[in-house]
């Protein structure tokens, strides 16, 4: 198929709703500002509420932008109406069309592009066999599983070669093996039609495996864009590495920055690699370590000491919850054959490598 | 932000050169316009001033002659001119006209029009002079005398111009009207990202606000008036005359009867039908929802033949002399068979929503039977007894057709404002008669829905219990059972009465069997029948498709003033037929619409009528269906009457087509509205049977009727073949 994808471009987009009761201002989103580029996928990820599915509407042209411009390619499609737009959305409830057969439904944006009902039944069922319904065609929808609702609803999208594919959480009416197995289709068959996508969702392991980059929004913000690499390793905030993954803060102080960044951690010193541009000598400051980043070592040699309540054993990895004076924490032990292990109720001392952690400020 | 601000200057633009062409039009017409009624002035002057009379005594009579009869001008005539050696003689017919000279007489105008006149010539000012407080264009011409020829004198016409004038005033009307059209769909075109559905929504809002709004507005505004003039006159005589506040009393004490009647009746059914175990439950059911579409004046003849001054019952049977069944109770007896299903349906939808396992966790607390109903049952339902109570209340209070036939000496407002407008011509009473009658029914319409509705106790727990203790004794659910025959072996009675009717002689004296009523029936009623089913007809589609329309719009759709034109839609369902019959004649039979004694507007009364039940109908479906389906459908490209025609109609098509019936049926049956609005070109099948039950001709009314009956009962037969086949459907939007 030739590849028409274009890119997305949100500029400075607000919406502002009316609360209907009190008549009050809700700023539902803030300064969007970014470009997905002709065949990426892009994850709009945030806790429900912050914003995602509005901007997601503002590309389809379900809402209408309170400020700002979106464009696709170079064309502004701000206050175009969504059937005259070239997007094609995937919804959360599906909504297919109940009173069509699996083949209608597919064929449904076709027939309004006027194509001849030959070349509709061959592509129609070109699509089916691409997500694996070919044999269920003349099935209503209500005798689908989820699953195959989910590509019923998938194939009506793709079929119409979208400039841009537009996912509302699509996956989360699913159980959690069907979701794994629809969230690689769905990357495959992206990838394959090199469309430019993008997938809102609130699942941090969906974002985090399906997309090139990340978008975290929170309270109607856009608090960070990067790659999932990024977004975990390097989060802008505390909010974005709790919302990526486990992560434990230890209090600190900065004692200097230059490239590094020396901060003091219950009176020892550590030198960090990576760390937030706002901080500077003197300011308080979290040390964000991962399960992974952090180390258990008998009590005494380490930061802080606790005791491990649990083990939970994983084959590859150990997880490790050590209750300390600041909570409980999780560690993760890699490799547990070849390391020491410490039994539940043993006292241990948690330490952390400086390379894999990020000095973030506190959040206000 | 630079974009709409563009098209704002754009707008503004072209409504203002819109505005100019108008204005530039208006002139123009209006210029013309005059002209002629000014030539039309000089020729009437012309024409009368040929022929004055030599005599000073025969004038008088010469001025009345000449300006008596059209009245169109009073004439003041001047005799002889000022420079003359007898001077001006003045010769006014009435004082007025005298006074007016006298006031006038010395005006510029007034020298330059006897010069003129002098000169043989026509002078017309200006100015318009104040006669009697009306405004006058006056016009002074030479008077010839008819023997000689020779000028005479000068003749004052004082023309009157109020023809011009009002012309003047609707020109400017349509003008403007035309003007905020024109602003209004370039506003939507320019504005809207969805033109369509903002010219439906125009559409809509210019629908309700000229057969809604404007027709109410009229009928109030025409109790306020006396000889053109604001008064409270109208008021003051209905709130103080002994016989429209005996009406409406009548109409409150049988609103009260019927309500608390039918209350008990529906409740009874209800109940046992919900809370018991008995067989024949879907029969009772069917039986105690039937008479809801029974047509009008069915029953009320039936109750005559069977108990009436010469019924089966009171006269052959019985042989009463003294016993009348004209009255309330009477009334009371027809309304309730009429309209018990109204409180049974409440009720059963409210009592199988109570969870009963409430019920059984009252007896597992060791409660009596009675005293689980006392404690649990009952306090459960009172919210719904109360709703049925209101429901019934208002429904007798606008019922008009059993009242007509069946009240007697008794009054009832519905009947007494029909009784002003067809006996009296007093139109602004009946409207305040009717409007009277909307305060109670608008009040327990409000308390119904604000009030009765947020106490309810129902709570929906998705799944009902399936098994239910028995809460009545075997044998007081006998006693229960033996009510509910007796009562569906009385209807049964009534309706067979009708059938009856039709093939006996003539009832009440000769019983013999014949067919002569069947023959004579449909010789008179046969146009008739065709009239009414070609009305009905053509008003179903319409207000069928513009219902689902509309619920779409309201559904879904954001657009200032939403709340205005849902209010406005849903009007006409609280408001009295005869209320909105009389509105109607007093709107549309003058200009700009003049729709009186054409078929549209009946078939505009049944469509704004009938919109009500059939847009709530599709509000319910649509609030089923998932608003993904229709983004998805637009988001594929589909605009917005292509999402309608392939998504919207065929999943909301029950409700589609149910309201197609419901409009049907209720066109076909419609009485109170339609009564004001037929005319000898266009008439109504009710109505018919109306005249002959007033005539006693009830063989014919019972032909007529049953008539009715099966076409209502074929329509309902149709609706379930179609509904039913789609099953299906409403199985698979549930996903």
């Amino acid at each position: 198929m030739e590849n028409i994808s274009k890119s997305v471009t949100l500029e400075n987009v607000w919406k502002v709703f009316q609360d209907p009761q009190s008549g009050k201002d809700i700023t539902a989103v803030e300064q969007a500002d970014f470009v997905i580029a002709p065949g990426e996928l892009v994850t709009l990820l945030g806790p429900s509420g912050c914003g995602k599915t509005t901007t997601l509407r503002m590309i389809a042209g379900f809402e209408l932008p309170t400020r700002g411009r979106v464009l696709i390619g170079s064309e502004d499609i701000t206050y175009l109406p969504p059937n005259r737009r070239d997007t094609a959305m995937v919804f959360q409830s599906y909504g297919l069309f109940p009173h069509m057969n699996v083949f209608d439904n597919v064929a449904y944006g076709l027939r309004l592009r006027k194509m001849p009902e030959k070349e509709i039944s061959e592509k129609v069922m070109r699509f089916l066999g691409m997500v694996g319904l070919d044999t269920l065609a003349k099935r209503p929808p209500s005798r689908l599983s989820g699953g195959q609702q989910q590509r019923v609803a998938l194939a009506r999208s793709l079929i119409v070669e979208p400039a841009v594919l537009l996912l509302d959480e699509p996956l989360s009416n699913l159980d959690a093996l069907l979701r794994e197995q629809m969230r690689v289709e769905i990357r495959r068959i992206q990838k394959s039609l090199g469309i430019t996508a993008a997938y809102v969702t609130h699942d941090r392991v969906e974002a985090m495996s399906l997309s090139d980059r990340i978008i975290v929004m929170n309270k109607g913000k856009i608090v960070q864009i990067g790659s999932p690499h990024q977004v975990y390793r390097d989060p802008a905030s505390a909010f974005v590495a709790g919302f990526i993954g486990k992560v434990a803060f230890l209090p600190a102080e900065v004692a200097g920055v230059d490239e590094h960044c020396t901060v003091r951690v219950r009176g020892r010193t550590f030198t960090l690699p990576r760390f937030s541009p706002d901080l500077k000598a003197g300011d308080s400051a979290l040390v964000m370590c991962r399960p992974e980043s952090l180390t258990l070592l008998p009590p005494g040699e380490g930061i802080l000491d606790g005791k491990v309540t649990t083990n939970v054993y994983l084959g590859h990895s150990i997880e490790s919850f050590v209750s300390t004076e600041m909570g409980e924490i999780l560690v993760q032990v890699d490799n547990p054959d070849a390391r020491q292990i410490f039994a539940e109720g043993e006292p241990v001392s948690v330490s952390f490598i400086p390379e894999l952690t990020k000095a973030l400020p506190p959040e206000e | 932000m630079t974009i709409p601000s563009r098209k704002f200057l754009s707008l503004a633009l072209s409504v203002l050169l819109f505005a100019a062409l108008l204005f530039w039009m208006y002139n123009a017409l209006a210029g013309s316009f005059g002209a002629i009624a000014e030539n039309h002035y000089k020729k009437a002057a012309e024409a009368a001033m040929g022929s004055v009379p030599s005599k000073d005594e025969a004038i008088g009579g010469w001025i009345r002659r000449i300006s008596g009869p059209s009245r169109e001008f009073d004439l003041l005539f001047l005799k002889g001119f000022p420079e003359d050696e007898g001077g001006m003689k003045v010769f006014a017919p009435t004082p007025g006209l005298g006074d007016f000279f006298a006031h006038h007489g010395k005006d510029p105008d007034f020298a330059r029009g006897i010069e003129s006149a002098m000169y043989d010539e026509i002078y017309q000012p200006e100015q318009r002079f104040l006669l009697g407080g009306e405004e006058r264009r006056v016009l002074f011409a030479p008077a010839h005398d008819g023997e000689t020829g020779d000028v005479t004198g000068t003749a004052v016409f004082l023309f009157s111009p109020g023809g011009f004038d009002r012309f003047l005033f609707l020109l400017r009307g349509l003008f403007l009207l035309a003007l905020v059209l024109f602003a209004a769909v370039f506003a939507v075109a320019g504005y809207s990202r969805d033109p369509i559905t903002g010219y439906v929504i125009l559409g809509l809002f210019t629908l309700v606000g000229v057969f809604v709004a404007y027709p109410l507005f009229e009928a109030v505004r025409l109790t306020f008036l006396q000889d053109g003039k604001f008064s409270l006159e109208t008021w003051k005589s209905i709130l103080t005359t002994r016989q429209y506040v005996t009406a409406l009393k009548g109409s409150i004490t049988l609103g009260a009867f019927t309500a608390t009647a039918s209350t008990m009746v529906g409740f009874l059914f209800a109940f046992v039908i919900s809370r018991t175990k008995v067989r024949g439950k879907k029969f009772f059911s069917a039986m105690a929802t039937l008479p809801i579409i029974s047509p009008p004046f069915s029953l009320t003849l039936s109750i005559i033949l069977l108990f009436g001054n010469n019924g089966l019952i009171t006269k052959q049977i019985l042989g009463l002399e003294n016993f009348t069944i004209y009255g309330l109770g009477g009334l009371t007896l027809v309304q309730t068979m009429g309209m018990f299903p109204i409180a049974f349906l409440t009720m059963v939808g409210i009592l199988e929503a109570i969870d009963s396992t409430l019920e059984d966790a009252a007896l597992n607390l060791r409660a009596t039977r009675w005293e689980t109903f006392k404690t649990v049952t009952l306090p459960l339902s009172v919210p719904g007894l109360l709703s049925s109570w209101l429901l019934v209340f208002t429904n007798s209070l606008a019922d008009f057709a059993n009242p007509l036939i069946l009240s007697g000496s008794f009054r009832v407002l519905s009947v007494e404002s029909y009784m002003e407008v067809t006996g009296m011509n007093r139109l602004g009473h009946g409207a305040a008669l009717s409007l009277l009658l909307l305060l109670p029914t608008l009040s327990a319409f409000l308390a119904q829905r604000y009030w009765v509705s947020r106490k309810s106790y129902v709570t929906v727990t998705g799944k009902p219990s399936g098994r239910m203790t028995e809460l009545v004794s075997p044998g007081v659910k006998r006693i229960l059972v033996t009510l509910m025959v007796l009562i569906v072996l009385f209807l049964f009675s009534l309706y067979g009465t009708i059938i009856a009717g039709c093939f006996v002689k003539n009832w009440g004296i000769d019983y013999t069997f014949s067919l002569a009523n069947f023959r004579e029936a449909f010789e008179r009623g046969w146009r008739v029948l065709l009239d009414t089913l070609t009305l009905a007809g053509a008003a179903t589609p319409i207000a069928g498709i513009l219902a689902m329309i509309a619920a779409l719009v309201l559904a879904r759709k954001k657009f200032p003033c939403k709340r205005l034109l849902d209010m406005l839609i849903l009007t006409p369902f609280a408001l009295p037929g005869t209320l909105v019959g009389i509105s109607y004649i007093l709107a549309f039979n003058k200009a700009p619409l003049i729709l009186v004694g054409t078929a549209a507007i009946i078939v505009i009364n049944y469509v704004i009528r009938e919109l009500p039940v059939g847009v709530e109908g599709g509000l319910a479906s649509l609030k089923q269906i998932d608003p993904a389906i229709e983004e998805a459908a637009s988001d594929l490209g589909a605009d917005t009457p292509t999402v309608f025609r392939t998504i919207v109609l065929p999943l909301i098509r029950p409700a589609f087509i149910s309201s197609l019936s419901y409009t049907f049926v209720r066109s076909m049956t419609a009485v109170s509205a339609v009564i004001f609005l037929i005319s000898a070109k266009w008439y109504h099948l009710t109505v018919l049977i109306y005249n002959f039950s007033e005539n006693l001709r009830f063989g014919l009314a019972s032909v007529l009727a049953t008539t009715l009956i099966v076409i209502v009962l074929l329509t309902f037969g149709l609706l379930r073949l179609v509904v039913r086949k789609n099953e299906n459907l409403a199985k698979t939007m549930s996903i």
